[in-house]
């Protein structure tokens, strides 16, 4: 038996929810925008009809989870059930958000650490918690692509991609 | 039409040694570009521009359009095998390019792309080598409010790429526009949902970065976890690829896509301002549109990587039309290419047409050329491209993450845009989770600016009177289109939802 929190309607009320918070402050937003004068389409007017056309929307699936969830039958099998976001429980929700950290960790340390110090670690680390156990390939692959890639893009397309400590690699390549 | 010296030019070019390896070279260097996440043609194109200098004319052309076509069609490889599309143009060949992957046909759908790429790429050098002069004359008549209506003509295919619920693929598509507005105001300059300060905000969120965000990103984090969930296996693909070309069979049923689409891609392409990225969803939506079972559409048919491999090479000749015609670069690319001729001492123009006759129609072959090179290189490499998705995926996973990021850093070279990538891939992820389509935001944030651009300019012109866009002929044609697409859609996904619901009910009593 599904509960009707756990069905995809009351995902898609909780969805509609937040859209609508979120279209109310962009109006609000738009609303308090400088106006600008001798134009016949103010900066506002586009982003308001947009806009608009969320909320528009957002109510209309408001309205049908509403309905959806007040018709439905608790025991019936064929109910939509949403996908779990349950932190606790869910082991695949905590890897997601795992990765998610190493991500915003990846942006923060993308200068000091450099790109390819800063992807072997994530890469390492993504492996390890996914299953990968054999300590030296993942070794070997962490390292070994990103380094790769910098090549690629250093060397090939001109790109200057941040390297950290291992700056020196710069010099060392263009001496080669 | 001088056929004399147009068969003369053809065969020049397919018989000089050094256009041929020009062209080969430029066709190889494309592919493996537009493969990686975050390399478009164009900055192929431009990075290789230098290396021409040196050469005479038509070994330059042929290197920079090898590199335009093969990266259009190298795009649709990543986009095939990992979820994470090479280039803009490649964003609707994961529909259904993907799905055929994880059911392990990734040798199939890499080789009906291919084979769709090759024959919108000479469909399209066809209809340029024919029809220049005629297209480049109407795509001139393209105004504000004739853009403006094209890109709301291209709108009307959210609802056939919306999936399930239209509602939510309409949300999604109005966010998407709503996300278009952040940053400064195209006319005017004023600040939208951010303060000055924020300055990597200011042209709003980079594309680039969303696509790879929204596609690569959200797919590591929902792999990771799917594999922890214990609901995807780790282990390899072993699917053996026996053909590099798709069997006769596949050919007869993806024909009419790869027809309609190169027409559509040749179309839309030589609008200047449009490109592969509209072409692509446009071509996509008539196709589900015209397909007797439009339900199976996104669940990894070969018709729908045909629509859109097609549409997307179809471009590169559609492109090529203004430019030579007119002497107006339809797209980046071809204001690259437009820089190699002047550098050349040639002034593409209505006058090349009169002057430089053999000029042009080697510009032709060399585009038929580029297009052969592609099916070349490709059909070497499918069987190495498809060995990607033989990697166990407790590697694969990290090795797209660590690729997409750089891919996402690569453009402008910012941090702030691996930050939007990550961000959007977060977005995806959720998005995802609660079936809400990203494909409408994709679309929007292709479509959205270029919406709004046209729309103030007309509405600045024609002194705020927006009906005055209905005394356009074309305008009105793209609006009767779009409106007809509009209910067609409606119709058909009420079908679909109808026979799903009918296949789940008897799915049920069966059970």
């Amino acid at each position: 038996m599904t509960k009707k929190t756990q069905s995809l309607a009351f995902a898609n009320l909780i969805a509609s929810l937040i859209f609508i918070a979120l279209g109310i402050w962009g109006i609000i937003q738009m609303l308090n925008l400088q106006q600008v004068k001798d134009t016949y389409a103010q900066p506002n007017v586009f982003p308001i009809a947009m806009i608009t056309g969320m909320l528009i929307f957002s109510v209309i699936l408001l309205i049908q989870s509403i309905i959806k969830l007040s018709k439905m039958n608790l025991n019936d099998p064929m109910v939509d059930k949403a996908e779990s976001i349950n932190v606790i429980k869910d082991k695949g929700v905590q890897g997601a958000l795992i990765v998610i950290a190493l991500c915003v960790a990846f942006v923060l340390l993308f200068r000091p650490l450099g790109y390819v110090l800063d992807a072997a670690i994530i890469g390492f680390i993504i492996m390890a918690l996914i299953g990968k156990r054999n300590w030296v390939v993942m070794v070997i692959v962490s390292i070994a692509i990103p380094f790769v890639m910098w090549l690629l893009f250093f060397k090939l397309l001109s790109v200057n991609i941040p390297m950290g400590p291992l700056s020196f690699l710069k010099d060392l390549i263009a001496m080669i | 039409m001088d056929f004399g010296m147009l068969i003369t030019s053809y065969a020049e070019v397919f018989t000089s040694l050094q256009i041929l390896l020009m062209t080969f070279i430029g066709a190889l260097g494309g592919i493996l570009l537009g493969a990686i996440p975050g390399m478009t043609a164009t900055m192929g194109v431009a990075l290789l521009v230098p290396f021409s200098f040196g050469m005479d004319l038509i070994p330059a052309i042929g290197l920079l359009l090898g590199i335009y076509c093969g990266g259009m069609y190298g795009g649709s490889i990543s986009a095939i095998l990992i979820h994470a599309p090479g280039t803009p143009s490649a964003a609707a060949t994961v529909l259904d390019g993907y799905p055929m992957t994880k059911r392990g046909e990734a040798g199939r759908a890499l080789s009906v792309a291919m084979f769709s790429s090759f024959c919108g790429g000479v469909i399209g050098a066809l209809i340029m080598t024919f029809l220049s002069p005629l297209i480049a004359d109407m795509a001139m008549n393209f105004g504000p409010g004739e853009m403006f209506m094209l890109a709301f003509f291209g709108l009307s295919v959210i609802i056939s790429i919306s999936g399930k619920s239209i509602t939510k693929g309409l949300m999604s598509a109005f966010l998407g526009m709503f996300m278009c507005c952040v940053g400064l105001d195209p006319t005017n300059g004023i600040p939208r949902f951010m303060t000055v300060k924020q300055t990597g905000l200011l042209d709003g969120f980079q594309f680039i970065p969303a696509l790879i965000g929204m596609f690569a990103v959200a797919e590591v984090i929902a792999g990771v976890e799917r594999i922890l969930n214990g609901k995807e296996h780790t282990a390899s693909s072993n699917e053996k690829i026996t053909s590099v070309l798709p069997d006769w069979k596949t050919i007869k049923m993806i024909w009419p896509n790869i027809l309609s689409g190169s027409i559509i891609g040749t179309f839309i392409g030589a609008i200047p301002g449009a490109g592969g990225d509209i072409a692509v969803f446009v071509s996509y939506g008539a196709s589900k549109s015209a397909s007797k079972h439009p339900e199976r559409y996104g669940t990894g048919i070969p018709q729908g990587v045909a629509a859109t491999e097609s549409a997307n090479n179809g471009c590169s000749g559609g492109a090529m039309i203004p430019l030579l015609s007119l002497g107006v670069p339809g797209d980046a690319v071809t204001a690259v290419l437009l820089g190699a001729f002047i550098m050349k001492g040639i002034q593409p123009g209505p006058m090349m047409y009169v002057s430089e006759l053999h000029t042009v129609y080697k510009v032709f072959a060399a585009l038929m050329l580029s297009n052969l090179c592609m099916l070349i290189v490709g059909c070497l490499g499918v069987r190495f491209f498809a060995k990607i998705v033989s990697v166990e995926k407790t590697m694969l996973y990290p090795i797209i993450l660590v690729i997409s990021l750089l891919g996402a850093f690569s453009i402008n070279k910012s941090v702030f845009d691996i930050g939007v990538c990550v961000a959007f891939g977060v977005f995806g992820w959720l998005m995802n989770k609660y079936e809400f389509p990203l494909s409408p935001i994709l679309l929007t944030l292709i479509l959205g600016p270029m919406c709004e651009k046209n729309f103030v300019r007309f509405m600045n012109i024609h002194h705020g009177k927006i009906f005055d866009i209905f005394q356009s002929p074309i305008a009105m044609v793209f609006l009767v289109v779009a409106i007809g697409t509009i209910v067609f859609s409606i119709f058909n996904q009420r079908k679909i939802n109808k026979r799903e619901a009918e296949a789940r009910a008897n799915g049920g009593s069966q059970e």
